[in-house]
């Protein structure tokens, strides 16, 4: 008997019930680490697995659900002694009957960007476990009751990296059909498959009767079998113990065969006696697959998938070619920067996010590790990773949490063998570019083949038909007008011929010439009319989800209008480009307010406006020194004087923040270091510490008052401030905690920083830090508000 | 198990002393502000929690709670005198709540100050409710206020043993790192002692109060309101 022959046959697996509660029964004390018993009770266990393969079931869960080293290091044991002995008593008792599995359950802690557990140590915590069960012999491996997506992966990776085992992921969800933290069984169902697991499947969380939906959901992401173990019914509100009894528990399950659910089993609250009745329930039954529909081509994040059934935008402004505001981001460090894009494409309409971090003087894959985990803390964007160096997509894709599209390969043999295993290990879709390293071919033939050979090399891979986008090329029409028909024409074949999902970038169609946005709209429509699915453009250019928003209303993918109306009812849209190409500016209606009371007011809304306004007749740096930081400068004063309070000083600084944004988007010219830029301060929330609001006000006040911050975020090593600010040579580091318990990780930093020798002062900030014990630690400064933190940067930088 | 509980309200003057204005002192622009996070937080809150009774004897060093777990210090055990029961709870709004926050601090610093004063208002919130709906499940027994690790010597170490105790990374999401802050943020852990004779004074005041030695309100200057 082996995992693959039970999941090819026609009948019904029947898996375990549960075994926390049977240890509970069998006299485990309130107290007693449950992981233990095999070394503890090994009796006990023996006689539950026993009583489990009596009941009928063919594949046992060893006693290793918490057997992580992070849940038994309260216990005082190991891996190495625990999961041996487990499997050896499950084996024990199967006596061949039935397979074993490991057990593998969370870690207990969350994974960032909850929690501030750190994707690869919890592979590393995995990777121990399977490890420990491929020497014990176990047969397959059970990842269940995961609630976060990511730490699915981290597990799945985990068996993949460790062991040849089939593997069974299993998430639990809520009644609403969600996780805990909001995940969905349609990304879990992309996702997982995509990374190779050979079943997946939904336990504990509820009781059979609420599995339908779940199951449905699931059907319509994967091709994969189906496993379910729900609770015995739902939680009794009165007290402990669960409401379904065993025969209704069988009942209700033999309901799902009709869905063609392959795997069903127990979680808590079933005993033998459930798991032997629902044995008889599902007897003689045969599971038919055949009704499951092909899975749509569809990327995804945790929570939002997103399927190619109507054009999808990618926005493509997290890129740095031609950016120099983001140029100084990335070189700085400065991660936020990253995020306002994202948001702001995301509120223009944008399904997807296209990320390149590419910059020749930066660590490009450090870099992208921290944009990627920083964008999916904030956005619920599937995200297109874009980069032409493999090592970059690779840990990209490791860290990213859900189906990605990965951008791009080409028909060059070299770089096909380089990307597709990596977009096959990680689940990922792919874009092929139809060119190779003869250049962009002139005929559409030509890149109809390109093509062919792309998706023919990723289907060798095993890389699913619907997972490969091809790109046919914008080439630009002031250099090579007839290039325009022939993209069209083998975009047209490629999606009607090979059936195959396209992408393009559209905006280079009309570089070096007038009126670029209407060229780009039209190509855009009439891309869009050749089949094109996935668009990489500004969303924030009107013009462009314009075009998007008719074609789906003209070919009635928009019903009832719905989107359009939403979107432009009762605007008004002028469709006209004047000749002249000047934007023009409209007056807004309160003009009436000076940029100071703005400021002083904290009007946020109104601040980017009036600036504009006023640097058609004033010089940038007049504003700033006359208006704003005097501006800034009342505020704060108010606010020691307690006249205003800390809303008030925020929401001034908010208002200066837009004001500040509208000047530097006019200074583009300026040479880097030029007009008198101050030195950076260095800003953290220290290692542990994941309440970062404090240190994220300061830095918006400090970067008003001009000083460049490199913001490393919160729970940072030290290691990592002393880099940063021997790198950047700082004068000035600014270091939060909130919580006791990691007011050491302070002291440490700030003797690390000592050690290194480097000439720079430290302030130190954060709820339960005081002056004394400020300097106790070794601070040179401790600043009770944002407003004192702008103190000490003039009194040390100036 | 626990009944499900919703928060329907947060308490504005709080929230508004949380962000460190005096209420008296707010506009209307600011008083707008905090309504309308409020709002927002409500809708996207998602609130968990998870119960437990346990026996509890005094030993020298603290509180030992049945199921052995050592809760040190002088204050808890001070607190629970009288006590040989208590109630052990968390609670949580979910990771969505944080990601909501987390957005904010994006793009207006003064909505993310505005939307985490919220959440910490309605976690409180969140608690009151616990507190009244475990009180009815001891009907004629007296309560000692709610204490939380962090409050005066009780140590956030034992966070962690606390979510174990209640299984509260299965059962409500809710989990605390390797420095033990809960996770998702916007979370409590506490110990409701349930005594069955009447106890001395309970009122509420920063005196008798075990979280003023880091209070923010009382550096501030000011007090929480209770």
């Amino acid at each position: 008997m082996d995992v693959e022959a039970l999941l090819r046959g026609k009948n019904p697996v029947i898996l375990d019930g549960g075994m926390g509660t049977m240890l509970q029964a069998k006299g485990l004390k309130l107290g007693e680490y449950p992981e233990l018993a095999a070394l503890e009770h090994p009796d006990w266990v023996k006689e539950i697995h026993r009583a489990y393969v009596e009941a009928g079931a063919q594949i046992l869960c060893a006693n290793t659900f918490g057997a992580n080293r992070e849940k038994l290091r309260r216990t005082g044991k190991t891996v190495e002694e625990v999961i041996p002995a487990s499997i050896a008593l499950a084996k024990e008792a199967a006596a061949g009957r039935a397979l074993v599995a490991l057990d593998m359950g969370p870690t207990g802690q969350l994974l960032e960007p909850t929690g501030s557990l750190d994707f690869e140590t919890a592979v590393d915590i995995f990777a121990q476990e399977v490890r420990a069960a491929v020497k014990a012999g176990a047969d397959l491996v059970m990842i269940e009751t995961m609630t976060d997506l990511q730490e699915c992966r981290a597990a799945l990776l985990a068996v993949k990296e460790n062991s040849d085992l089939p593997v069974m992921v299993s998430l639990t969800y809520e009644e609403r059909g969600r996780t805990f933290l909001g995940h969905a069984p349609a990304a879990a169902a992309l996702t997982l498959e995509g990374m190779g697991a050979d079943v997946i499947g939904v336990n504990c969380s509820l009781g059979p009767r609420e599995m339908p939906p779940l199951v449905e959901e699931l059907r319509r992401w994967t091709t994969l079998p189906i496993s379910i173990k729900p609770n015995a019914g739902l939680p009794d509100p009165g007290g402990a113990g669960y409401d379904i009894t065993p025969e209704e528990f069988a009942a209700a399950m033999g309901e799902l065969t009709k869905l063609g659910v392959k795997c069903y089993g127990g979680c808590c609250g079933t005993t033998p006696e459930y798991i032997a009745l629902l044995k008889q329930a599902l007897e003689g039954r045969t599971i038919r697959e055949s009704e499951r529909g092909p899975i749509p081509a569809a990327v995804c994040s945790p929570n939002t998938v997103v399927p190619m059934d109507r054009v999808r935008v990618i926005g493509e402004r997290i890129n740095p070619t031609g950016k120099k505001l983001m140029k100084e981001a990335l070189r700085r460090g400065d991660v936020d920067f990253m995020l306002g894009q994202a948001l702001e494409q995301m509120e223009a309409g944008a399904d997807i996010l296209d990320v390149n971090v590419g910059l020749p003087e930066i660590d490009e894959g450090e870099m992208m590790v921290r944009v990627v985990k920083a964008l999916q803390g904030v956005t619920d964007a599937p995200l297109q990773l874009d980069s032409t160096r493999p090592e970059v997509l690779e840990k990209a894709l490791r860290v990213y949490c859900g189906k990605a599209i990965v951008n791009s390969v080409n028909g060059d043999r070299e770089t096909m063998e380089a990307i597709l295993p990596l977009v096959k290990k990680y689940g990922a879709a792919v874009v092929g570019l139809t060119l190779d390293k003869q250049g962009i071919p002139k005929t559409t033939q030509e890149r109809m083949d390109i093509a062919q050979r792309i998706l023919d090399t990723a289907l060798s891979y095993g890389i699913r038909r619907e997972d490969v986008y091809i790109d046919c090329l914008t080439l630009t029409v002031s250099a090579e007008q007839e290039g325009a028909a022939q993209t069209l024409e083998a975009l047209r074949r490629v999606h009607s011929e090979l059936g195959l999902k396209t992408v393009l970038g559209v905006s280079n169609i009309s570089f070096g010439l007038p009126a670029r946005p209407l060229i780009n709209q039209n190509f855009l429509t009439m891309a869009m009319t050749c089949g094109l699915d996935l668009p990489i453009i500004n969303p924030n250019m009107g013009e462009m989800m314009a075009a998007v928003r008719s074609y789906h209303l003209l070919m009635n993918i928009d019903k009832e209008a719905r989107d359009f109306i939403a979107a432009y009812g009762g605007a008004t849209i002028s469709t006209s480009i004047t000749s002249g190409g000047g934007q023009q500016v409209t007056a807004p209606g309160a003009g009436e307010r000076s940029l100071s009371q703005i400021v002083e007011s904290g009007l946020r809304g109104e601040a980017g406006e009036c600036t504009r306004k006023l640097l058609d007749t004033a010089d940038p740096m007049t504003i700033v020194d006359d208006i704003l930081i005097p501006a800034l400068d009342k505020v704060g004063a108010d606010f020691e004087a307690g006249r205003v309070f800390l809303p008030q000083l925020i929401q001034s600084a908010g208002a200066a923040q837009a004001a500040f944004e509208v000047i530097r988007q006019t200074m583009p010219a300026q040479p880097e270091g030029a007009g008198g830029e101050k030195a950076p301060i260095v800003l953290a929330t220290v290692k542990g510490d994941i309440h970062d609001i404090g240190k994220n006000i300061v830095k918006v006040l400090l970067e008003n008052y001009g000083y460049p911050v490199i913001d490393l975020g919160k729970d940072v090593d030290p290691e990592e401030v002393v880099r940063a600010a021997e790198k950047h040579h700082a004068p000035l580091v600014g270091l939060s905690a909130l919580m006791t318990t990691t007011l050491h990780s302070m002291e440490q930093t700030i003797a690390l920083l000592r050690k290194a020798n480097l000439p720079c002062k430290v302030v130190v900030g954060g709820a339960v830090l005081t002056a004394e014990y400020a300097k106790q630690i070794g601070a040179d400064f401790y600043a009770k508000d944002a407003k004192q933190s702008v103190d000490v940067a003039r009194q040390v930088i100036g | 198990m626990a009944a499900p509980v919703t928060i329907s309200r947060v308490d504005t003057d709080e929230v508004l002393r949380y962000m460190g204005c005096p209420p008296e002192k707010a506009d209307a622009q600011l008083r707008a502000l905090v309504e309308g996070c409020a709002g927002e937080l409500l809708t996207v809150a998602r609130p968990r929690w998870a119960w437990r009774e346990m026996a509890l004897t005094q030993e020298p060093q603290g509180v030992r709670l049945e199921n052995g777990l050592l809760l040190p210090g002088a204050d808890l055990k001070g607190h629970l005198a009288g006590c040989c029961r208590a109630a052990v709870f968390c609670a949580t709004l979910g990771a969505e709540t944080d990601t909501l926050i987390r957005r904010a601090e994006q793009r207006d610093m003064g909505r993310a100050l505005a939307l985490d004063c919220c959440a910490s208002a309605a976690v409180e919130e969140l608690c009151d409710q616990i507190e009244l709906e475990l009180q009815g499940k001891f009907p004629g027994c007296f309560f000692p206020y709610r204490f939380s690790p962090g409050y005066g010597d009780l140590p956030l170490e034992v966070q962690g043993e606390l979510l174990n105790l209640l299984d509260a990374p299965r059962r409500v999401g809710l989990c605390a790192n390797e420095s033990s802050l809960l996770t998702p943020r916007k979370s409590v852990t506490a110990i409701l002692g349930i005594a069955e004779n009447e106890l001395e004074e309970t009122h509420r005041s920063c005196l008798g109060c075990p979280a003023r030695e880091g209070c923010q309100y009382r550096k501030a200057g000011g007090h929480c309101g209770r």
